[in-house]
């Protein structure tokens, strides 16, 4: 379990950065924590010809907070997600689902960014930036991208980014204090990849959801919104009758895998569970919304 | 405490404290020496091409391109090892059992997925990694039959051509006329219990380093084994060199739990190249070899049916156990160790008269299987368990109940049980009632029926087994295997400068040996802890040894610790009633001095020693003794350690994930050396247990490919799963071995699995879902509940 040689590189500004990913002509990797990239790397599965180190760019590290939308730099750990006060207090739902990332050293070093760039159809930071209506910040020696999430995913460890782009930033909606959200994962041991995960959201406005977020990791070939059991909801009292319904709607619409931990089965039936739970957890969280 | 014609004397000592390890400073603060730490200059580094074909012909190997890749020192498949190296012959006086040899390259076939079949040597293991990329191999696939029942079947493809059968291992245990209680029997349970396969999974991964000394014609073998003795012994004749020219070392080993304790094609290799080239050659496994190459577990499928009458007594048991020994017979415990001894343990610590158990191994395209803590146990105490519990449900009885009654009691020892195994005497009884204490059964029992009545899926386990341990000359450890495990020597010197050292046989991996077998050292001597260095590991130790497997490393070291100290202690004593001229009756030691009962006068152990060695002409020359021993202990037999499990669990009717929420041991283990040491043990010992229970499962598709070779598959228990552990030492009547001890390193993963069964089955039992299978996965769970669901539509099953 030894990587296969490579040449590496330290890149000292974004610009140096992706020019070197350009250079390499398609065979460069950029790498941030290193979490997933260096076990791939040693399982021989990628074999770059270079590693372009993007730890030592500076101002890449940056929370930010505007209009509504929080933006999480390529630097940012995990660990500084998971404890940020202002992720806790306007991305509740993402700092409840950073508590069933990985281990503490993994933690240390891996990267939000890293996470949504590498794009497990099991982690957590991709579903989340799909339920939050993300956008990907770019660049590339041509300029860069916007990309929105829902684009972002293309498959297993497959995005939409060029060989020769760098994600600097991430950006969601942040959620006003009423909005209610609920996460619920399932793992065989905590902090591993989940079998299942779902986060939703939702807003109540006399009474009623009002345009609820669900998305669901696991279960498929990449993080998924579930626009069927969205609109089962919108509009409903939420009760257990409305809930039932968006959860069957939810376990209609995904195929998930069988593998070495779940079947198929077993999957479906898991979704459900958790989104029923999400959904009953994000309603007593959601507050009346006063009219604007 | 009483009964134990050698008891140490009674002066409260060392023995019995919770002493802190001693190897934990260097362990800790990074200062252990792991075979993987030593690289001698010029080392070479070995990485393996292992198959990635589950049966198949080598028609042909090419390692031009390999060869040119610079770094490369040399290739080398099996045709360039013929005349270097002997095969090894894991022999058995079994009747009917096939030896297959044990080549440190595949020969020609290729057996298992992960089999070594190329060596390349480097002068980095990066470089050797990148040029096993450019070596091909060229396969004729062969068929095969990946699971054990098609194995076994007439006319299934065969994996050894010369066995002429894939079933190598038959044998049938028989007592009374089970047949005839069957036909009368008030009541019957069954059931098809499958205990998957498992490996072992130390922290550190197997790691192996040659080197040949060419002025000297002699190899030293450092080695990440916890036999280090037996490794030598073997390889001697695999290389036809001489003992006192092969010297087999393990150093600080971080953790076997039997995966480390048979030998690797990858030690013959390392051994044989290294002679070849006249340089070191080192190999570390990494986890992916780890997972797909070192010796699996279990893997066992016991179909049983136990017979009882409407008392809840049991009548008798009869078992067909089909055990998937993997494609190689291991050396030196055979493919025969595992599967044999779920047979022989499956009627455990009960009273049973009629009992017939019969026993298949079988080979099949899959790692070998081999010694995993707890050997057989793990899966005849799940089975064993769970028929109990079945019954116990089935007659409307408690479960601690119908074990009180069956259980065997002191006046019944020594108990023979229906497979012929002599249980001495042991806290059956007593184990089962203070787990039970220990943890307010019926508080607990209420606790799970309010919680049942509250829709929450709630239930207990309990598991109640025996072990046999520090096992003496009479028993083999492995069924009709030809090596002697019975016997232990402590060589103990006290130096010219009064230090004293004692050499063992054994070789410690982690269960805190130097700590336990210094204090029955001091004690016996009268020294203090830190006088003595307890050396083991080493083959050049001794003339012969074996190693630490077995539970036995406590009860033959411990004993041969205690009769070679006495012997010095005697001539300690007779140069110092010289010297101080008092008879040496009047003398007695402790600390280090050695003080006259009658007088104040005293000397320590140092000056004593100077006087025997260095002082000229101060102890006549013809009394003059070297202050040395090396005794030997064989216990013959061996003695019953015996404990009871207890788990609550909690099931989630949604995700059906397992919460182990209550956990207790209680456990006899006779004299108990350190009880900080036997926590650690029993703590252990049920994570592992947890894990067999819950998570691990080496999983080989279709394709006999092992899908499990990652630790993101393959899942071991962490730490903040594991529950809180209650244990209650059971101190009852001391087995007649030297000391009072019992060993004690395995009990936690006999007992869990099958407690952990019985709690998930009970937690099931208002579905009427029994368990079969471990681990019981949620993903299995899921089916069972589904099935359940088929059967009885109108019953609720969750969430
Ligand atoms: C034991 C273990 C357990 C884990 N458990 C979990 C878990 O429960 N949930 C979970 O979500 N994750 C888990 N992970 C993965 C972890 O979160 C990774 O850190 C994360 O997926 C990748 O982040 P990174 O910064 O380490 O990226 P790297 O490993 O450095 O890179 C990953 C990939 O993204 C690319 N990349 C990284 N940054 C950028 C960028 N700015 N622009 C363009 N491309 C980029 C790399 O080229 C590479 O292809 C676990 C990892 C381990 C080792």
């Amino acid at each position: 379990m030894k990587p296969a040689p490579f040449d590496y590189l330290r890149a000292e500004s974004v610009a140096h950065a992706v020019q070197s990913l350009a250079d390499a002509g398609g065979d460069g990797k950029v790498i941030a924590g290193g979490q997933s990239l260096m076990p791939m790397m040693n399982f021989r599965l990628v074999k770059p010809s270079l590693l372009v180190d993007i730890n030592h760019i500076p101002d890449l590290a940056g929370i930010r907070q505007q209009g509504g939308r929080l933006g999480i730099g390529a630097l940012v750990r995990h660990r500084t997600t998971a404890a940020d006060p202002v992720i806790a207090r306007h991305v509740p739902v993402l700092h409840a689902a950073m508590r069933h990332v990985a281990h503490l050293t993994v933690r240390n070093r891996g990267t939000f960014c890293g996470s949504v760039c590498h794009a497990d159809p099991a982690a957590e930071m991709p579903m989340i930036a799909l339920l939050l209506d993300g956008t990907v910040q770019t660049a590339t020696p041509r300029g860069g991208r916007r990309l929105p999430a829902r684009d972002f995913f293309l498959g297993p460890l497959m995005t939409a980014l060029e060989p020769d782009e760098l994600v600097t930033e991430i950006e969601m909606d942040t959620l006003p204090a009423d909005t209610g959200w609920g996460f619920e994962e399932f793992a065989r041991r905590h902090g591993d990849y989940a079998l299942a995960a779902v986060a939703v959201t939702v807003d109540r406005q006399d009474g009623r959801a009002a345009g609820p977020r669900i998305a669901v990791m696991g279960v498929g070939d990449r993080p998924m919104r579930m626009p069927e059991a969205e609109a089962a909801l919108d509009g409903s009292d939420m009760g257990e009758a409305a809930i039932d319904a968006a959860v069957e709607a939810l376990r209609a619409t995904i195929a998930p895998n069988a593998d070495l931990h779940a079947s198929a089965d077993y999957r479906r039936h898991l979704a459900g569970v958790l989104a029923g739970r999400a959904l009953r957890g994000a309603w007593t969280r959601a507050r009346e919304r006063l009219a604007a | 405490m009483t009964g134990a014609p050698d008891a140490v004397e009674l002066r409260p000592k060392l023995v019995g404290q919770r002493v802190r390890r001693t190897e934990d400073p260097r362990l800790l603060a990074g200062a252990g020496r792991y075979v993987d730490d030593l690289t001698p200059p010029g080392a070479l580094h070995v990485a393996i091409r292992r198959s990635d074909q589950p049966h198949a012909r080598i028609r042909g190997i090419g390692a031009t391109e390999a060869l040119a890749l610079p770094g490369v020192v040399a290739v080398f498949d099996a045709r360039d090892l013929e005349g270097m190296i002997r095969p090894a012959i894991p022999a058995s006086r079994m009747a009917g059992y096939h030896a297959t040899p044990i080549w440190p390259l595949a020969r020609g076939t290729v057996r298992y997925v992960g089999e070594p079949v190329v060596a390349v040597l480097a002068e980095s293991r990066y470089v050797a990694e990148d040029a096993l990329e450019l070596v091909a191999i060229d396969y004729e696939p062969l068929p095969f039959a990946i699971r054990a029942a098609d194995a076994a079947a007439d006319g299934a493809p065969l994996l050894h051509e010369d066995a002429g059968t894939n079933v190598i291992i038959a044998r049938e245990f028989a007592r009374g006329d089970v047949d005839a209680v069957f036909r009368d029997a008030p009541v019957i349970v069954g059931g098809r219990f499958r205990m998957t396969r498992k490996t072992a999974v130390a922290m550190e991964n197997r790691s192996y380093l040659a080197a040949w000394d060419r002025g000297r014609a002699a190899l030293t073998l450092h080695s990440s084994t916890n036999i280090p003795g037996i490794i030598r012994d073997v390889l001697a004749g695999c290389l036809e060199l001489p003992g006192n020219r092969l010297r087999v070392v393990a150093p600080d080993v971080g953790g076997s739990f039997g995966g480390k304790g048979s030998l690797y094609q990858e030690e013959m290799l390392v051994a044989a190249l290294a002679r070849r080239l006249e340089r070191p050659v080192k190999f570390t496994s990494d986890r992916l070899e780890d997972l797909s190459a070192t010796s699996q577990a279990f893997d066992e499928v016991i179909e049983a049916e136990l017979a009882l009458d409407a008392e809840g007594m049991l009548l008798g048991l009869r078992a067909e156990v089909t055990g998937d020994i993997g494609a190689y017979s291991i050396y030196p415990w055979t493919g025969a160790l595992e599967p044999v001894q779920v047979a022989s343990f499956l009627p455990g610590p009960y009273r049973l008269a009629h009992y017939r158990g019969r026993v298949r191994g079988v080979l099949t395209p899959k790692p070998p299987t081999g010694p995993y803590r707890g050997v057989g146990r793990p899966s005849s105490t799940f089975a064993m368990e769970r028929l109990i519990d079945m019954a116990a449900r089935k007659l409307g009885m408690d479960p601690m109940e119908i074990r009180r009654r069956n259980l065997v009691t002191a006046p019944e020892f020594p108990y023979r049980t229906a497979s012929g195994i002599v249980w001495d005497r042991s806290a059956f009884q007593e184990c089962l009632a203070a787990a039970c204490d220990h943890a307010d059964y019926p508080a607990l029992l209420r606790a799970r029926d309010a919680a049942r009545a509250a829709g929450r899926w709630v239930g207990i386990g309990l598991a109640s087994y025996a072990e046999l341990t520090g096992i003496g000359s009479r028993i083999s450890v492995a069924p009709g295997m030809p090596i002697n495990t019975g016997t232990e020597t402590a060589a103990i010197r006290i130096d010219a400068t009064g230090a004293v050292t004692a050499a063992f046989g054994i070789a410690s991996h982690g269960q805190g040996l130097e700590t336990t077998l210094a204090q029955v050292i001091a004690d016996e001597l009268g020294c203090r802890m830190e006088d003595v260095e307890v050396q083991h590991g080493d083959s050049a130790l001794l003339p012969a040894s074996s190693g630490t497997y077995a539970s036995r490393s406590a009860v033959l070291a411990g004993g041969a610790a205690t009769l070679s100290a006495r012997v010095v202690k005697a001539k300690l004593l007779r140069a110092a009633a010289h010297l101080m001229d008092v008879p040496a009756e009047a003398l007695e030691a402790s600390g280090g001095i050695i003080r006259a009962r009658s007088s104040n006068t005293s000397m320590s152990f140092q000056e004593v020693a100077q006087a025997v060695y260095a002082g000229m002409g101060r102890i006549p020359r013809e009394q003059r003794e070297e202050l040395t021993a090396s005794e030997t202990y064989d216990p013959y037999l061996g003695t019953a350690g015996s404990a009871t499990h207890l788990a609550m669990v909690e099931i989630d009717p949604g995700t059906y994930g397992v919460t182990v929420t209550r956990y207790v041991v209680a456990e006899d283990c006779g004299r108990i050396i350190n009880p900080l040491i036997v926590d650690g043990q029993v703590q252990g010992g049920v994570a592992q247990g947890i894990g067999a229970a819950l998570l691990e499962e080496v999983v080989h598709d279709d394709d006999g490919q092992c899908v499990t070779a990652s630790l993101a598959d393959y899942l071991v228990p962490i730490a903040t799963g594991m529950p809180e552990i209650g244990i209650v030492h059971v101190e009852a009547v001391l087995p007649a071995t030297l000391g009072g001890f019992r060993g004690m390193g395995e009990g936690g993963t006999i007992g869990a699995p099958a407690a952990i069964a019985n709690a998930v089955a009970d937690a099931l039992s208002p579905l009427g879902i029994e368990v079969d299978t471990l681990p019981v996965t949620p993903d299995r769970i899921f089916r069972m509940v589904e099935a359940a669901r088929l059967r009885n539509p109108g019953q609720r099953t969750g969430a």
